[in-house]
């Protein structure tokens, strides 16, 4: 298999571990239910597919041999994750959901995680020259 | 005999009429309440009321509602939100924790019923008429406030983005006392 590949499988797989667990605890320590927006499901889909977008730029850019820009990637990347954090700032949840002020501190540390993990790993999934 | 057996039957029908009387106009507020506002970018519920309800459908004159919604109770579905809708920029809640309102007068058109009170909001009263219907144990009210009329914000920059109009959306399931 592509190592760019695997590397982008290896870092959503555990951002989606770390995602879940970050969820549940926080949950379980607040005493706060937000499963209407992010559950396992969601959260674990969501977490894959982060990494495998970032991958997904990495092998685009390794099939036009550009492979200097990979750190114009990732900037870009650390841009987009800082740019993401609007959202759920802005939010406006079901008004059903009680302690709406705790959302933001449950969703956007997980913004950060697909690529604070995916670039951790990267030391693993060096290519030989 | 007759007779002794006749003032007792009468005064029995007495008695458990006032009791009929009395079950028709005192109700008590039940759990699953909603106060909804909604305008253009602003949209939540109350999710507290306290009140005493007073109302008979045979003898509206001697109804009365007062009614009172903890303004710190306001859900925006966003925190940061809640907590500007509660600063001295919008409901001042440290200094006006609550909503009220007082009826003073009551009438009946074919449709609906509409009660006349005083409305208190952000420390302002203001008299106002509220449309409203009662059917299976519910009040239910749909009308509409100038949220300047009680100067709850204002128009100067960002809040002109909020309709000075406000629509509320009232639901009050009650069950009799």
């Amino acid at each position: 298999m592509n190592k760019t590949l695997l590397h982008g499988i290896v870092a959503g797989l555990l951002t989606a571990l770390a995602s879940i667990s970050y969820l549940m605890l926080y949950e379980s320590i607040l005493y706060v239910d937000f499963s209407q927006i992010l559950n396992v499901g969601s959260v674990g889909g969501a977490s894959i597919i982060s990494g495998l977008l970032i991958a997904a730029g990495y092998l685009i850019l390794e099939k036009m041999n550009k492979e200097k820009w990979k750190g114009g990637l990732n900037v870009l990347i650390i841009l987009l994750s800082f740019l993401s954090i609007l959202g759920p700032i802005s939010i406006s949840l079901p008004l059903e959901i009680d302690f709406p002020e705790l959302f933001p501190g449950l969703a956007i540390p997980m913004h950060f995680f697909p690529a604070l993990i995916f670039f951790g790993l990267q030391p693993f999934f060096l290519k030989k020259t | 005999m007759k007779t002794t057996t006749q003032f007792t039957l009468a005064g029995l029908i007495l008695l458990l009429s006032a009791f009929t009387l009395n079950n028709s106009i005192n109700w008590e507020i039940s759990q699953g309440h909603s106060i909804k506002f909604s305008g253009t970018d602003a949209e939540g519920i109350f999710k507290t009321m306290t009140g005493d309800i007073t109302f008979d459908e045979s003898n509206i004159d001697s109804s009365q509602f007062s009614f009172k919604i903890d303004v710190n109770s306001i859900n925006t579905g966003n925190g940061m939100k809640n907590k500007h809708a509660v600063s001295s920029k919008w409901f001042d809640a440290s200094n006006h924790p609550s909503i009220q309102f007082e009826s003073n007068k009551f009438s009946k058109t074919d449709k609906e019923y509409l009660v006349t009170g005083l409305l208190e909001i952000h420390g302002i009263e203001k008299e106002i008429t509220i449309p409203f219907s009662f059917i299976n144990n519910s009040f239910v009210a749909k009308f509409s406030i100038n949220r300047l009329d009680y100067k709850v914000g204002n128009t100067k920059g960002m809040n002109n983005k909020v309709s000075n109009e406000i629509k509320l959306d009232v639901t009050i399931p009650v069950t009799s006392k």
